[in-house]
């Protein structure tokens, strides 16, 4: 059969890239432990903003190396890290974009009109 | 379509694929790795697709978080983040098999092939059965989306006012206004201090007066609008209740105490003629004086203590200022801020959608399984092994950002 021809570890499949076992272990293992280093740094208080960096700086460790190590993008070809990297820049404008904007529009909503809201978002005065 | 039972490889320098094809290579490819390559590229254009679907999700929330912390510091307290570091933990096992098995297809490893496909699933099937117990909970709580956003509880756990009345067992026997959101009459066992916010009844109270006008059915049966109180104290079995007031039955109310829902007499029910009627069929106002809170006795840790100041030291005594998390304690306490059930929608959308991704993945892996143990993955074609396994991956991907978005919040 054909793994005759290759060792259990021969990166050079011919079709794509075979992952050896120590990659998948460790990228498994440092994903549980940055799981457990997540929980336990909301237990402590750093201030709200920098506790929301810290949870979001390990999502990202954890899903880069999801990315390059599980789904073999570190071994894949350039075009796939382009296509991924292009999602991620337009998902990323997207959510920025929207955050920068979504101010613009509060002078104009009154959730309640019994209590419209304080300046600086209270309704603008109608032109005289 | 015999014929692609043969092998199709034509380049000279085409070092496999020729004596063991598999029949599962197309022949409209130039060979096994051609058709392995424009898979991966398809899989690829969707998780990319599949990321900017998620990020509108991601965009939802990153705009009410920014706009409104205290919802999210508030309501992330109802979210159990056990539940979701196991859940986690569950996806990144699961993530772990779904590569390995890509490993095991590659190198022709079947029983090892067969073997992480089971896990993965079973992993899935985890993650989703932890998924239905927070659910539930949920569900059973009325800790849900929009306008269903009606908790029993607040997100310390502590018995709140509830304007559906539908709390499980018999916390509540309060009367809503539901137009104006806000109760009328009722009583409510145990702690309700932390209502204070809330406008109207403040934990538990005697109702001092009742007013009653009908509405549609009730309006036209009652005949007027107002009720005059009843003569006599209601029978105990209101059934029989007209027997007892001569042919007449006239319309009144009664405040009555109803040892099924509110033991402590609090309860503000109304009876007229021979049945009992609620909120929903009458329009009851009633005002309530609390019932003062019992003053606990001289110990109040707040107070400033009496330091005694010898000449030439500092007079500042020293002041207990609450912490942060005490504070955060108090706040998750009381009930939940103005349009909470925003979070709730938003949770709901992301672990809903992310849940039914998770659904698709069993049923792929299914698949995946039943083919394997048939035999037809080789070393030739495993395309849909590690096309299943990048979408598995992205799945974990995702609650990799959500479990700190929802579970962690500080």
């Amino acid at each position: 059969v054909a793994n005759t021809h290759h060792s259990p570890d021969d990166h050079d499949h011919g079709i794509a890239h075979v992952a050896p076992v120590k990659v998948l272990l460790g990228t498994w293992g440092a994903l549980m432990v940055l799981t457990v280093v997540t929980v336990l740094a909301t237990k402590v208080d750093f201030g709200s903003s920098i506790n929301l960096a810290i949870a979001m700086a390990i999502a990202v460790i954890k899903a880069t190396l999801v990315i390059l190590f599980f789904m073999h993008l570190a071994y894949d070809k350039l075009f796939h890290s382009v296509m991924v990297g292009g999602g991620l820049l337009a998902a990323g404008l997207f959510i920025a974009i929207s955050l920068m904007d979504s101010g613009q529009y509060q002078q104009n909503l009154i959730w309640n009109p019994a209590a419209p809201p304080a300046a600086p978002y209270g309704p603008r005065p109608l032109p005289q | 379509m015999s014929t692609s039972h043969e092998h199709h490889g034509h380049g000279p320098d085409d070092g496999h694929g020729h004596g063991h094809g598999s029949p599962f290579i197309q022949h409209h490819y130039d060979d096994a790795k051609h058709q392995f390559d424009s898979g991966k590229l398809g899989v690829w254009f969707f998780l990319v697709q599949e990321i900017l679907f998620f990020s509108a999700l991601f965009v939802a929330y990153v705009l009410y978080r920014h706009h409104r912390p205290e919802i999210f510091a508030y309501a992330h307290h109802y979210l159990d983040t056990q539940m979701g570091a196991i859940n986690t933990a569950v996806l990144i096992i699961s993530s772990l098999t779904a590569a390995w098995s890509v490993r095991c297809a590659q190198l022709g490893q079947r029983k090892g092939l067969i073997l992480t496909l089971s896990i993965t699933i079973l992993c899935a099937f985890g993650f989703l059965g932890v998924k239905y117990v927070e659910y539930s909970h949920k569900i059973h709580e009325h800790i849900l989306f929009g306008s269903k956003f009606d908790p029993c509880i607040a997100s310390a756990g502590n018995p709140l006012l509830n304007k559906g009345n539908e709390c499980p067992g018999t916390k509540s026997s309060v009367i809503w206004d539901k137009t104006a959101a806000k109760p009328l009459a009722g009583c409510m066992e145990g702690d309700l201090d932390h209502d204070a916010r809330k406008p109207g009844i403040q934990g538990q109270c005697k109702v001092a007066e009742v007013k009653v006008s009908g509405t549609g059915e009730a309006k036209k049966e009652l005949g007027r609008r107002d009720l005059p109180p009843c003569q006599e104290p209601a029978a105990s079995e209101h059934g029989d209740h007209g027997g007892h007031h001569g042919p007449a039955n006239p319309p009144c109310f009664q405040i009555v105490t109803n040892p099924h829902v509110c033991p402590k007499g609090a309860a503000a029910m109304v009876l007229y003629g021979d049945h009992e009627v609620r909120g929903s069929e009458i329009e009851i106002a009633a005002s309530c004086e609390p019932v003062p809170a019992v003053t606990p006795p001289t110990t109040d840790p707040f107070a400033e203590p009496v330091v005694a100041v010898t000449p030439g030291e500092a007079a500042i005594a020293p002041r207990h200022v609450p912490t942060k998390h005490e504070l955060d304690l108090e706040f998750s306490k009381g009930p939940p801020p103005e349009h909470t059930n925003m979070f709730f929608s938003i949770y709901f959308a992301m672990t809903g959608l992310h849940g039914i991704h998770v659904v698709a993945g069993i049923l792929v892996y299914i698949w995946l399984l039943i083919r394997a143990i048939k035999g037809h993955f080789t070393p030739q074609y495993f395309g849909p092994v590690d096309y299943a396994a990048l979408y598995w991956h992205l799945v974990d991907l995702i609650w990799i950002f959500l479990f700190p978005l929802l579970y962690l919040i500080h």
